[in-house]
C-alpha cells in the first residue's frame, strides 16, 4: 500500500515538474507584463502577478496594433499551412510512389533548400518578390513560408506513405481507383497524423517568422506580431511590460491551434491499434 | 468512423480557413489613396523609443495637418535590424521614402548611391545649420543629408547615489566598483555581439577619450597602443564585474531609471527616454572623465530614398522640418540633442534640464561613431571590431591578439 503511494506521488511530481517545465515561461511572461517598474528589478522578483497592472493588457489592444498583428500573423501561419500541406501531400506521394528521372536528385535538392538559412535568400527573394509584385502583401509572406516550410513537410509525408503498404493501394486499383482517388481516399486518411504534424510545424513556422516579413513589408497595418513586438525595441529604450504582454498574446493562439490539433495527432497515432 | 468523421472535419475546417485566408489576403494589399494626396514613409527607429516615438508621431501629425498634397506616416522599423532591413529595401529599388539612418549605414547607404542628392531639394544656405555635424551630410561636394538629430555623449549619473560625479578615470573606476553591491551596479555598457552597433558606439567613447583613433584618415589603426589602452581600460571594467554581465540595453537602461546603475556613458537623446520610464529619477550629466576630452556623438541623418517616387514631396517634409518653430519643437522631443540649426534653448528647458550646456559644450570635441577615411565601410569594419573585442571580453583571446587580428581582417576588408 505503502509503495502504491509513493508510485503515485512520484507520478503526479513528475507531471507537475513537467507542466510546470512546459507552462513556466508563459507564466512568467505574464507576471513579468503584469509587474511594476520597481517590481521588474527587485532583489526579490515576484513570483505572483500584479492585477493592478492589468490595464498594460487593455492598452496593448486598445491601440488597435496588436490584434492587426495577430490577425495578420494567423492569416499568414493558416495561409502557410494550408499551401505547404495542400503541396506537400502530392509531392510526398510522387516521391514515395512514382520512379522518374532526377528523383534522387530532387530529394537531395529537397533537403539542402533545408540548410540555407533565411537570412541568406532574403536579398534575392526581395527582387524576385518586387518583380511579381509581392512585396508589402500578405500573399508574398505566406508563399515564401511556404517555399521554405514545403520541403520538410513533403519529406515527411513521403516518409509516412512510404510506411503504407503497396497492395492497399494496388487493390484500390483493382476496384479501378485513379491515382488521385487512391492518393486522397487511401492515402490521406492513413497518413492524418503526419499531416496534422506537418501542419503544425508549418504553422509554427509561419507564426514565428521574422526575417521575411520585416524586410517584405513596409505597410504598418500589414506587420505580422512577431515585426510588431520587435517594434517595441527602441534605440533607447523598451517597454518591457507592453512587449511582454503582447507576446504572451502572441503565444496564445499558437498554444490554442497545437491543443486543437494535437488530438488528431494522438487519435491518428493510435488508430487501428487494436484492430487486426 | 468517429476518426474518418473528424478527419473530413480537420479537412473542411482547413479549407474554410484558407478561403478566408485567401479572401483577407487579397484585402490587404497597400495603395494611394488616389485622391491627389502622396502618401510617404518615413522610416525611423526613434518611432520605437518610449518617450519620444508618441511626442515624435504627433510632430509628424503637425506637418500631415498643414498640408493638403502630401502625407508622412511613420514605417515602424525595429532598431536591432533596422540598418540591414532599409538597406536591403533600399537596395532593392524599394523602401521607406525618408529614413533617419545612423552615420554608419547612412555613409554604406550614400556610397552605394541608395541615397538622393539634397541640393535640388533644399537651399542650405538658407538655414543655419550647425557646421560640426553638418559636414559629415556632404560626399565630394554633394549633399546627402541633414542633420536629424545630433547628440553628444556624456556621463549620465544617479545623484542619489553618487553626489559628487568622478572627474577622473581612476575616480570613475573605484565609483563604479564602490557602488556595485547586491543588486545594484556601478556601471552599465553593451557588451555581447547580439547588440553589434551598441557595443561600437559604447567602445568609441573609450578608444577616442584615451588618445586612440580608428584610422589616421588614410590607414586603420585598429591595434594603435591608444586604442589598446582605451579598449584595456573597458575590458577591466568588464573584469571587474562592475556592470550587469548579459544585460542588453533595453535591461540596464531601466535599471538605471529605476536606481539600480549608478552611472552609464550615452547620448543627450537617452534624457527623455529615462524621464519617460522614471519621472521621479534624480540624475543628472557630467563630461566623461577620461584622459581625453573626445567622445562619440549620434549623428542622425534625414536622407531621401533614391528610389522614392515622391522626391519633391519628401523634400517638402524636409523643409518644413527645418522651419525654425518646427526645429524648437523637435529639438524639445529630442531631448538634449541638438537638430539641423542653432537653436536656442528656452529659459523653461533649461530649469527642467539645467545639465543641457553641459551636452552643448562638447559639440566642438565629439565625432561621429565612424572610421574617418574609410566611411561606407564602417559598418564592415565594425563588425570585425566588435567580433575580436567581444571574443576578448569573454576569455577567447587576449585584447592585444584580438586587435592585431581585427586590424588584419579590416585592412583586408577595405583593401
Amino acid at each position: 500500500m505503502r509503495r502504491f503511494r509513493f508510485g503515485v506521488t512520484a507520478r503526479i511530481v513528475a507531471v507537475l515538474v513537467v507542466l510546470g517545465v512546459a507552462v513556466f515561461p508563459l507564466y512568467w511572461m505574464f507576471v513579468t507584463a503584469l509587474s511594476s517598474n520597481s517590481d521588474l528589478f527587485a532583489d526579490q522578483p515576484r513570483l505572483t502577478p500584479d492585477l493592478g497592472q492589468f490595464g498594460v493588457f487593455v492598452d496593448a489592444l486598445a491601440e488597435g496594433k496588436a490584434a492587426g498583428w495577430l490577425l495578420n500573423s494567423l492569416i499568414i501561419a493558416v495561409g502557410t499551412m494550408v499551401l505547404s500541406v495542400g503541396l506537400g501531400i502530392p509531392l510526398g506521394y510522387a516521391l514515395s510512389r512514382f520512379s522518374f528521372w532526377g528523383k534522387a536528385v530532387l530529394t537531395v535538392v529537397l533537403l539542402f533548400t533545408q540548410m540555407l538559412p533565411e537570412a541568406l535568400m532574403v536579398v534575392p527573394l526581395f527582387a524576385l518578390f518586387r518583380r511579381f509584385e509581392l512585396l508589402d502583401s500578405l500573399t508574398g509572406l505566406i508563399l515564401v513560408n511556404s517555399a521554405f516550410v514545403l520541403p520538410i513537410v513533403a519529406l515527411i509525408l513521403k516518409g509516412a506513405i512510404d510506411g503504407i503498404p503497396k497492395e492497399l493501394e494496388e487493390a484500390a486499383r483493382a476496384d479501378g481507383a485513379r491515382p488521385f482517388t487512391t492518393l486522397t481516399r487511401i492515402n490521406v486518411p492513413l497518413i492524418a497524423p503526419s499531416i496534422a504534424a506537418t501542419a503544425v510545424i508549418a504553422f509554427f513556422h509561419a507564426w514565428n517568422e521574422y526575417v521575411f516579413a520585416v524586410t517584405f513589408i513596409f505597410n504598418p497595418d500589414l506587420q505580422p506580431a512577431s515585426v510588431g513586438i520587435a517594434n517595441f525595441i527602441g534605440e533607447l529604450g523598451t517597454p518591457i511590460q507592453t512587449v511582454m504582454a503582447v507576446a504572451f498574446l502572441f503565444t496564445l493562439p499558437a498554444v490554442a491551434f497545437y491543443l486543437l490539433v494535437q488530438k488528431y495527432v494522438v487519435s491518428g497515432m493510435t488508430a487501428g491499434a487494436v484492430k487486426g | 468512423m468517429g476518426n474518418q468523421r473528424a478527419r473530413f472535419g480537420i479537412a473542411r475546417a482547413t479549407c474554410a480557413l484558407g478561403l478566408v485566408a485567401t479572401l483577407l489576403t487579397g484585402c490587404g494589399s497597400d495603395g494611394d489613396s488616389g485622391d491627389g494626396v502622396t502618401k510617404l514613409t518615413f522610416a525611423a527607429s526613434t518611432f520605437g523609443d518610449p518617450g519620444r516615438g508618441p511626442l515624435l508621431t504627433k510632430w509628424l501629425d503637425e506637418f500631415n495637418q498643414s498640408q493638403t498634397k502630401v502625407q508622412v506616416s511613420a514605417a515602424a522599423v525595429p532598431y536591432p535590424t533596422f540598418g540591414q532591413t532599409v538597406l536591403t529595401q533600399m537596395g532593392s529599388g524599394k523602401g521607406p521614402d525618408l529614413v533617419r539612418f545612423d552615420m554608419p549605414e547612412f555613409e554604406a547607404a550614400s556610397d552605394a548611391g541608395l541615397v538622393a542628392p539634397l541640393d535640388k531639394v533644399i537651399d542650405a544656405g538658407k538655414y543655419d545649420l550647425l557646421k560640426q555635424p553638418d559636414q559629415f551630410m556632404v560626399h565630394d561636394g554633394v549633399r546627402h543629408g541633414v542633420i536629424f538629430e545630433a547628440s553628444n555623449y556624456a556621463m549620465f549619473y544617479n545623484a542619489d547615489l553618487i553626489p559628487t560625479p568622478p572627474t577622473t578615470y581612476e575616480q570613475f573606476t573605484s565609483t563604479a566598483k564602490s557602488l556595485t553591491k547586491g543588486d545594484v551596479f556601478g556601471l552599465a555598457f553593451r557588451q555581447t555581439e547580439a547588440e553589434e552597433a551598441g557595443v561600437w558606439q559604447d567602445i568609441f567613447n573609450y578608444v577616442y577619450g584615451f588618445g586612440g583613433a580608428w584610422s589616421d584618415g588614410k590607414n586603420l589603426t585598429i591595434n594603435s597602443p591608444e586604442n589598446l589602452k582605451g579598449l584595456q581600460a573597458f575590458k577591466d571594467l568588464y573584469d571587474a564585474n562592475v556592470i550587469p554581465r548579459g544585460a542588453d540595453a533595453a535591461t540596464f537602461r531601466r535599471m538605471f531609471a529605476e536606481g539600480k546603475v549608478g552611472m552609464e556613458l550615452n547620448n543627450g537623446g537617452y534624457v527623455t527616454a529615462t524621464r519617460g520610464q522614471n519621472a521621479k529619477l534624480n540624475f543628472t550629466v557630467a563630461p566623461i572623465p577620461f584622459p581625453v576630452r573626445k567622445q562619440g556623438a549620434i549623428l542622425a541623418p534625414i536622407v531621401i530614398n533614391e528610389a522614392s517616387e515622391g522626391k519633391d514631396e519628401a523634400g517638402t517634409f524636409i523643409k518644413w522640418a527645418l522651419e525654425p518653430q518646427n526645429q524648437v519643437k523637435l529639438q524639445e522631443i529630442l531631448g538634449a540633442s541638438s537638430v539641423a540649426t542653432t537653436t536656442q534653448r528656452s529659459a523653461e528647458s533649461l530649469k527642467a534640464t539645467p545639465f543641457l550646456p553641459v551636452f552643448d559644450g562638447l559639440t566642438e570635441t565629439s565625432l561621429p561613431q565612424i572610421v574617418l577615411g574609410f566611411e561606407a565601410k564602417t559598418p564592415d569594419i565594425r563588425k570585425v571590431v566588435v567580433q575580436n573585442v567581444v571574443a576578448a571580453l569573454q576569455g577567447k583571446a587576449d585584447l592585444k591578439s584580438a586587435l592585431d587580428r581585427a586590424q588584419q581582417q579590416a585592412t583586408e576588408l577595405v583593401r
